[in-house]
């Protein structure tokens, strides 16, 4: 039978159970909130990353007064209708700085057609040029889409094999497309132009509710600039070029939306450094007085032979112990707030967001557990130091 | 073997030097049984601190074993307060946190440890009558069940040197009896080193030799 230090340290903490407790409370709040909004932020730069490579498009050209809609479809997946004359493809295409263009189109489906809960956005691409859905086609069903088949985002409630109903016409999934935190994929439906068109003229006498899409109406063309140009100068190009258009350059939407997490980064961070140094401040205090308070019996550890080092560490470990398990609450208690609330504050904040990969979450979770020991250590280095300082036969006779 | 030369220490009250210790010298050899008396604030708790390595002399020197402790770095004085010399206070010394065995084995957590140290901790307890308190913590023993265990305390880790500073001052007189007894038995068993500071001028008496303290000033008494 042996007394080590450490055991010290866990019985003098559960002695003071109540102060131990508020103060691995303390810690837990702060790591916790840090260790949430710092998942939540990367989640939300991993979906930007992911989906605008997804998309492959440095520029998205749509009809002039939707450009708010554009923007809203392709970062929130809200779904929209708006078209304008496919001259404007025919016109693009031969632009200079050009390297691919491809039209698509955007349909809003009318309610009831499918799914439940889930909005539902159709897009229909061009197969001869779309470089959008290619890519995966290419690795996937390694054929291309034709007649009525379709491949829905992620977070459609349906599964290969499945036929959906629109407007009057049934298509067959043959392909799920992996998340990518975009709902303008994880909730969309792809499928042929040539299927939309033949869709919206079968829907007169197949649909309760028709839907009218000439075959010379497109909704959006998307491009891709030459590595000579960029995609802003091009933007402008295109807008000078053609009348009644709107070009939004990609990155100039991400780095839209990266100002705006910016702004919440930095609030988080200021929020999270103030409650850091609230609780460095009161573990500190806590064991300022500790060691204080405690003092006759840390002179009797001395002249029972405990070194300086020994009382050093005894306080450094009860601090860390504390900080520690606060941490480990935290991360706990904060990935639970995180799951069960992030479909919330996506929601509300309207912004991509996929759940970072395993690797980089497991990072995250140790640097939450290091950023609580190192909690404790600074909180209680300098009071450690003062009790390891104090000359045995002083601390003895002051702790009466 | 204790050697001490002109060992001085000075405190500042209220501007004021004062010496606590003043150029005490004396030599006590391996297995001797010594006392001091003296009135309150004659230095005796500060000589003993002096000689335990628990405060720095301003001047003078102690030798133990032909070491000057106070020329020694904290691992190897604290290492020397592990081992070799044991204190026995005059107030209450053991860890609330921890029951009477546990407080009997804590200095083993600071460097040596007994391969026998819990039956030792029970041989003990035994030989002071504390067997059923093995597993109380202090706040459920009285004063004199815990000096008993601090004095257990003191002889876990086989010291040569053990420092009492008034250990029967607040004992009834048939505890006092049986502890200075114990102490007797030790020193005559093991031959280790007493130093006893006392009011009670029967335990001195019964201790090999006198020493008397008076304003910080030491001296034989015969
Ligand atoms: N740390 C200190 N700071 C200032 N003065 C001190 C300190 N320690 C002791 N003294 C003073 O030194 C003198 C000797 O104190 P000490 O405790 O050694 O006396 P003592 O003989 O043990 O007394 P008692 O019998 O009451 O225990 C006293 O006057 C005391 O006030
Ligand atoms: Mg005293």
């Amino acid at each position: 039978m042996r007394i080590r230090i450490l055991n010290l340290a866990f019985k003098n903490l559960r002695r003071k159970f109540v102060r131990t407790l508020v103060l691995s409370l303390s810690v837990a709040v702060v790591t916790g909130s840090l260790l949430g909004a710092t998942v939540f932020i990367t989640g939300m730069k991993n979906a930007l990353k992911i989906g605008t490579y997804r998309l492959g498009a440095d520029i998205l050209v749509v009809p002039e007064k939707y450009e708010a809609q554009a923007k809203s479809a392709l970062l929130a997946g809200e779904p929209t209708s708006f078209y304008m004359d496919r001259s404007v493809y025919d016109r693009i295409k031969k632009m200079e700085g050009v390297k691919r263009a491809s039209p698509q189109l955007f349909i809003e489906p009318t309610s009831f057609t499918c799914c439940y809960n889930v909005k539902t956005f159709l897009i229909a691409f061009d197969p001869d040029t779309d470089f959008t859905i290619a890519p995966w086609l290419e690795k996937h069903l390694k054929r291309r889409l034709t007649g009525n088949e379709i491949i829905t985002g992620r977070e459609m409630p349906v599964i290969t094999g499945d036929t959906l109903p629109f407007y009057g016409t049934p298509f067959h999934v043959v392909g799920t497309l992996e998340p990518t935190g975009m709902k303008f994929f994880d909730q969309s439906v792809f499928m042929t132009m040539d299927a939309a068109y033949r869709m919206a003229a079968d829907s007169r006498t197949k649909a309760v509710q028709p839907i009218n899409i000439p075959r010379d109406k497109i909704s959006a063309v998307l491009v891709q600039v030459t590595e000579d140009m960029t995609p802003d100068r091009m933007a402008i190009r295109i807008e000078h070029d053609i009348d009644g258009v709107k070009a939004i350059a990609s990155d100039q939407v991400i780095s839209a939306v990266r100002r705006q997490l910016g702004g919440l980064i930095k609030g988080i961070f200021v929020i999270s450094s103030v409650l850091w140094v609230l609780a460095l401040l009161l573990m500190s205090f806590a064991f300022y007085m500790i060691v204080n308070e405690r003092q006759r019996e840390l002179g009797l550890l001395r002249s029972m032979g405990a070194t300086r080092g020994h009382v050093f560490k005894l306080i450094i470990g009860e601090a860390v112990i504390t900080s520690l398990s606060g941490g480990v609450v935290g991360l706990v208690a904060g990935s639970a707030l995180l799951l069960s609330f992030q479909g919330l504050i996506v929601h509300s904040l309207k912004l991509p967001y996929l759940l970072p990969p395993a690797g980089m979450l497991g990072g995250l979770v140790a640097a939450a557990v290091a950023f609580s020991i190192i909690t404790g250590l600074i909180s209680s280095v300098l009071p450690a130091l003062i009790a390891s300082r104090m000359e045995p036969y002083e601390a003895i006779r002051k702790g009466e | 073997m204790i050697e001490v030369r002109n060992l001085v220490k000075t405190y500042r009250i209220a501007g004021q030097s004062m010496r606590a210790v003043d150029d005490a010298t004396f030599t006590i050899q391996d297995g001797e049984m010594v006392s001091i008396i003296g009135h309150s604030g004659s230095g005796k708790t500060t000589l003993l601190s002096l000689i335990g390595g628990l405060t720095r002399p301003d001047s003078g020197e102690v030798k133990i074993d032909g070491v000057n402790i106070w020329s020694l770095g904290d691992r190897e004085l604290s290492g020397l307060r592990n081992t070799k010399i044991s204190f026995v206070y005059q107030f209450s010394s053991l860890l609330p946190t921890l029951t009477a065995l546990e407080n009997i084995l804590l200095p083993t957590a600071f460097g040596h440890v007994r391969q026998d140290a819990a039956d030792f901790g029970m041989i003990y307890l035994e030989k002071l009558g504390l067997t059923d308190k093995r597993d109380s913590y202090p706040s459920e023993l009285s004063g004199g069940q815990q000096r008993r265990v601090a004095i257990a305390r003191a002889f876990v880790n086989n010291p040569r040197i053990i420092l009492a500073d008034e250990p029967t001052g607040d004992l009834d007189e048939e505890t006092e009896q049986d502890v200075i007894q114990c102490f007797k038995d030790m020193n005559k068993d093991t031959g280790v080193t007493f130093i006893i500071v006392t009011h009670n001028k029967e335990v001195a008496s019964r201790m090999g030799r006198q020493l008397r303290m008076a304003n910080g000033i030491l001296a034989e008494n015969s």
